[in-house]
């Protein structure tokens, strides 16, 4: 198991740079519209944006395994692609109904839904699902491995690498003042749109 | 200069500062423009001195900057653009070409090229880094005022804002509230510049390219691009005719609101004067970039979008002007040492750096119009 684990964290170092890449499109701009300049919020965002990562690589890692027993070697085509609009329309419309409020009434205030106070999570799912290119090679390796422990073992070793490359985006959160925020919502509105363009394309 | 100055004594001021324009621009146009024959370089240069007197006799800044700043831009046109048609293109591009507007949204594509390159041994990655150090330059000179002085696109922009008498739209509350779109476009095409390893701005969004060749083959994604285009194209040059406004520069051009970051280093500032500003506001209906809204008392407040244009100096005379990191210099004696001010330092960096990054294309496109009329 240890030599699993190291195998996906080594792919994980080796790839970690397209990781990020593939990252940061999502997770900055909502650290932009939703972090505050007290490091500790988000610092939470991004546990949860990772939680939300770690959960789809487990549920991916499963599902490969799965495929792998039934001999089934490839994905559904469209899954990809609707993960992506998925992610996209969550990024538009919380951005819309922020926008929309103004400062003073707020989408993720304590009174609404408990749902909606998890978006990162949820943002940070579909992002582990849809978005990142190296899943790819970790998905063949799945295949082959056809066993669900092992599977976890090494999609977690691949996780902890990939989140290593993320983590820097926090180093600029300090900053985030309330103009910051103003920014971060449209910068959120134009990825969610972007994304969502991306996936209708892709299932088109 | 105000008018308290006499006539004489102005056009003696008038004329240094002009010759002081005209000297560096001479020598270094000569370099910039290559190949093209000095007496074009020298007509060039001309035009910026004869500007610089102008703004100096008559205190009118932005009129005098925008008929040289629309020129350049039309120069530019002339000369680069359509030569650019002319040429074939096979391939869309891999990487950003060198056009500033597109260096800010590639920004992080640059650092990893540098990074790649110095992890391989070949640290002299000459171009990133002699644009970098241009750019600095400029930013350390002029700020925000590359976006009035020098930009070849936004002379498009401010040219036509001059054309309609009175703006058929007006430009309402939307207009603020949207005024932050370039930084936000800015921080999503870094950031998905980078993860696609494409120059995403000039893909999608640029309305300069003039060509379909950098567009993407699918059908979907390219009828998507071209919409883009021609939105992109509209607000440029249909946005200033309807609104006298610069559409494009003020809420799509992304390096707009890079150099609103950086323009910070540069010490030039418009300030208002507590003492004469009645609040009435009429400089934040001129401004043609919306960067001037009712602050605290109703007193204007300058956004950091202000590319120290000038229009709102000649809507209010007096009301603002230009200073040092928000401070006057001190008042001096006498005609050529009342040229000691920070306008006229503004002024003298500004059209001295925009007529030699100009003399780039400028005297080889007046070579052009010589040539297309003999012929």
């Amino acid at each position: 198991m240890p030599a699993l684990f190291s195998e996906g964290f080594l792919l994980g170092l080796s790839t970690g740079f397209y990781c990020m890449a593939s990252c940061l499109p999502l997770l900055a701009p909502y650290l932009m519209a939703e972090g505050r300049s007290v490091w500790k919020i988000n610092f939470i965002i991004f546990l949860e944006f990772l939680a939300g990562r770690f959960a789809a690589y487990m549920l991916f890692a499963f599902l490969a395994v799965m495929a792998g027993k039934a001999g089934r070697y490839a994905m559904p085509p469209w899954l990809l692609p609707a993960c992506m609009l998925s992610c996209g329309l969550i990024m538009a419309a919380l951005a819309v109904f922020r926008v929309a409020s103004g400062t003073s009434a707020c989408l993720l205030r304590a009174d609404l839904d408990p749902f909606f106070r998890k978006l990162p999570v949820a943002l940070g799912f579909v992002t582990g699902i849809s978005i990142c290119p190296p899943f790819a090679a970790g998905f063949l390796r799945l295949l082959e491995l056809a066993d669900v422990v092992k599977g976890f073992c090494y999609f977690s070793g691949f996780f902890t690498a990939t989140s290593l490359f993320i983590s820097p985006v926090l180093a600029g959160t300090p900053w985030i003042g309330r103009r910051a925020n103003e920014i971060g919502r449209l910068t959120l509105l134009i990825a969610g749109l972007w994304y969502t363009g991306l996936g209708i394309s892709g299932l088109m | 200069m105000g008018d308290k100055i006499p006539a004489g004594e102005r056009a003696g001021a008038a004329g240094l500062f002009s010759a002081l324009v005209f000297l560096p621009v001479f020598f270094l146009s000569a370099q910039a423009a290559g190949g093209v024959s000095r007496v074009y370089t020298l007509a060039w240069s001309l035009f910026a001195a004869g500007t610089a007197f102008a703004i100096v006799y008559t205190g009118r800044v932005s009129f005098f900057r925008r008929i040289f700043f629309s020129v350049s831009a039309l120069a530019f046109l002339i000369h680069f653009k359509l030569s650019l048609l002319g040429g074939v293109f096979t391939a869309p591009p891999s990487e950003a070409p060198f056009c500033h507007i597109a260096m800010a949204p590639y920004f992080l594509n640059y650092l990893y090229q540098q990074y790649l390159a110095l992890m391989s041994g070949g640290w002299k990655l000459w171009g990133p880094l002699t644009l970098g150090a241009a750019w600095l330059f400029i930013t350390l000179a002029i700020g925000r005022g590359w976006c009035s002085w020098a930009c070849f696109y936004g002379g498009i922009d401010d040219g036509l804002c001059s054309l309609a008498r009175r703006p058929l739209l007006k430009t309402g509350h939307w207009a603020q509230k949207l005024r932050d779109l370039p930084a936000a476009l800015l921080v999503f095409m870094l950031l998905v510049s980078l993860a696609l390893t494409l120059p995403v701005y000039c893909l999608w969004l640029c309305p300069f390219k003039l060509t379909e060749a950098f567009l993407d083959g699918g059908a979907v994604v390219r009828r998507l691009q071209y919409w883009l285009m021609f939105a992109s194209l509209a607000a440029l040059v249909i946005g200033p005719l309807l609104t006298k406004k610069r559409i494009f520069c003020s809420f799509l051009c992304p390096f707009a609101a890079w150099q609103a970051f950086w323009g910070r280093l540069n010490p030039f500032r418009v300030t208002p004067d507590d003492k004469k500003c009645t609040g009435c506001m009429a400089c934040a209906g001129i401004c043609p970039v919306m960067a001037i809204k009712t602050g605290p008392g109703g007193r204007p407040e300058i956004l950091p979008y202000c590319n120290l244009c000038g229009q709102c100096l000649e809507a209010c005379p007096g009301g603002l002007r230009y200073t040092v990191f928000g401070r006057d210099l001190p008042a001096r004696r006498g005609w050529a040492a009342g040229l000691a001010s920070a306008e006229n330092f503004f002024i003298y960096s500004a059209l001295t750096l925009g007529a030699v990054f100009s003399a780039l294309w400028g005297p080889a496109a007046l070579r052009d119009l010589v040539q297309l009329t003999v012929r």
